[in-house]
């Protein structure tokens, strides 16, 4: 055996391991917390409401159309088709995903959904739910989304996102922040009206009991308030279930195959439509 | 969480009672010189150095070989730092590799170019990490911290000449490719929506033995 072969071999085996490996720099994961990743797959929150910022409401118009989904949680088989069907509607400025963005809380799970929905035609934001929370997912959600409570303005509306997933907090008083949302909610910022967007609904049994009371009372005191929306039950529905007048809209997940398609104008008006994909 | 921990420890020690119960079913020790200092069944074969595979940006291990080297066994300890996961993670770690073939390409190469097995890891240091009365019962059906899952790859062998007291001085890199069973679960469940490939973690790594 000639000593040239002796090592060409093993150099090409070296070099064939080491191109897998620069080539699948990616895959070299630290720990399934592991949240790095490439620049163009961080802060997607911010760049979703940059791109949106870039496509303003054409001059003159009142009526601002988005559509409204929950728990994408797990259910990467219906994804594509929601995309499919989402594209298809006219007049949409963007697409929001009420939480449980991920069923683990792993920023890999987080970056499975954006592969997805980043085929949408309009920019598409989300707020933090339960099981994004779970083991280290807040921080995964920080660096794959951005902020757990944020608010901008589109279309003469402000939109309040807000964690409401009071139990991953062993429910500590301090969440839903409170002080952060009163202050959000007396300024419109320029704005007609206002939606508050969260998770958990005030009614349900993850919401933290002592301040269920307070976050109802601060949205009914908003007059300028639309509603209120969440995801967490999988289970549509438009209620009122304080009867003090204020609206909650909830999405089903994912895995319902239904979404809406929610108009807004005027005031406070507003109309939803339950589209099947 | 508790009940999860001593499950793995369980594990982790099965696993490692095996190569001590085939070590201890040799008649004889070799007659070279390594006679004069004979081996304990206890003694660590190799060290191990790794990236990656869910195990840690750095883990560092040892380990048994057995059933004439085609099995084998390795403890990892491995670190996470802050800021590639949101907080310090420590992570112990059981390995289990069976290589059935083993290509010599000459005096000093070796190729083992399949290897399959599994792991078991317990992550320290996450944090929303279940409290007490923090949930219901079964609230959540997996564990943020303990993770499994198969694994395959193959390594490349260097054996560096052999000392005086006969034991064997090979140096071998290794890659493996793995999943854990969360990913594993999100892909069964959506074989359409994922490919395989989005699950897979790869592993680096260097094994001195010694």
């Amino acid at each position: 055996m000639s000593r040239g072969f002796r090592f060409r071999t093993p150099s090409s085996l070296l070099l064939l391991t080491a191109a897998l490996a620069l080539g699948s720099c990616d895959k070299l994961e630290f720990s399934p917390n592991d949240y790095r990743a490439p620049a163009e797959e961080r802060a997607l929150t911010e760049k979703n409401l940059g791109r949106l910022q870039q496509m303003p409401l054409p001059v003159g118009q009142d009526t601002l159309r988005f559509i409204f989904t929950g728990d994408s949680q797990r259910f990467y088989d219906e994804v594509d088709d929601l995309v499919a069907s989402a594209n298809q509607q006219p007049g949409i400025s963007f697409f929001v995903v009420a939480g449980d963005i991920s069923d683990f809380g792993f920023a890999k799970e987080m970056r499975w959904i954006n592969e997805k929905l980043r085929q949408l035609k309009v920019p598409y934001v989300t707020v933090i739910g339960n099981h994004d929370s779970v083991g280290n997912g807040r921080e995964a959600y920080k660096e794959i989304f951005g902020p757990l409570n944020y608010s901008f303005i589109y279309g003469d509306t402000k939109f309040i996102m807000v964690d409401t997933n009071g139990r991953e907090y062993n429910f500590d008083g301090q969440v839903p922040n409170m002080p952060w949302l009163n202050r959000e909610l007396s300024n419109l910022g320029g704005a007609r009206r206002q939606v508050v967007i969260s998770h958990v609904p005030p009614q349900d049994a993850d919401f933290d009991p002592a301040l269920q009371a307070p976050y109802a009372q601060a949205l009914r005191e908003t007059k300028s308030l639309v509603f209120q929306m969440n995801g967490h039950r999988h289970s549509s529905s438009i209620t009122q279930p304080y009867k003090d007048g204020v609206w909650y809209v909830n999405a089903d997940a994912f895995s319902e195959r239904q979404y809406m398609v929610v108009s807004v104008w005027g005031d406070k008006q507003f109309r939803v439509k339950q589209i099947k994909f | 969480m508790k009940r999860r921990f001593f499950t793995f420890c369980a594990l982790a020690a099965t696993a490692l009672s095996v190569p001590a119960a085939a070590l201890a079913s040799e008649p004889t020790l070799p007659a070279s010189p390594a006679a004069a200092e004979p081996k304990s069944w206890y003694r660590p074969r190799h060290l191990v150095l790794q990236t990656g595979g869910g195990l840690g940006m750095v883990a560092v291990g040892a380990g048994y070989t057995y059933l004439n080297d085609k099995v084998e066994t390795d403890i990892l300890l491995g670190y996470v730092p802050k800021k590639f996961a949101g907080s310090t993670l420590t992570l112990a770690s059981a390995k289990l590799l069976y290589s059935p073939f083993t290509v010599r390409l000459s005096d000093q190469w070796q190729v083992k170019p399949v290897s399959v097995g599994a792991y078991l890891s317990y992550t320290h240091g996450t944090l929303n990490d279940e409290e007490r009365g923090q949930y219901t019962k079964d609230y959540y059906w997996f564990s943020s911290d303990t993770r499994y899952g198969p694994l395959a790859g193959g390594r490349v062998t260097y054996v560096r000449p052999t000392k005086g007291n006969g034991r064997p001085r090979t140096v071998s890199l290794y890659y493996d490719l793995s999943s854990n069973d969360l990913y594993l679960h999100s892909y069964l469940t959506n074989t359409k929506g994922l490919s395989i490939s989005q699950i897979l973690v790869l592993g680096l790594g260097v094994k001195v033995d010694f």
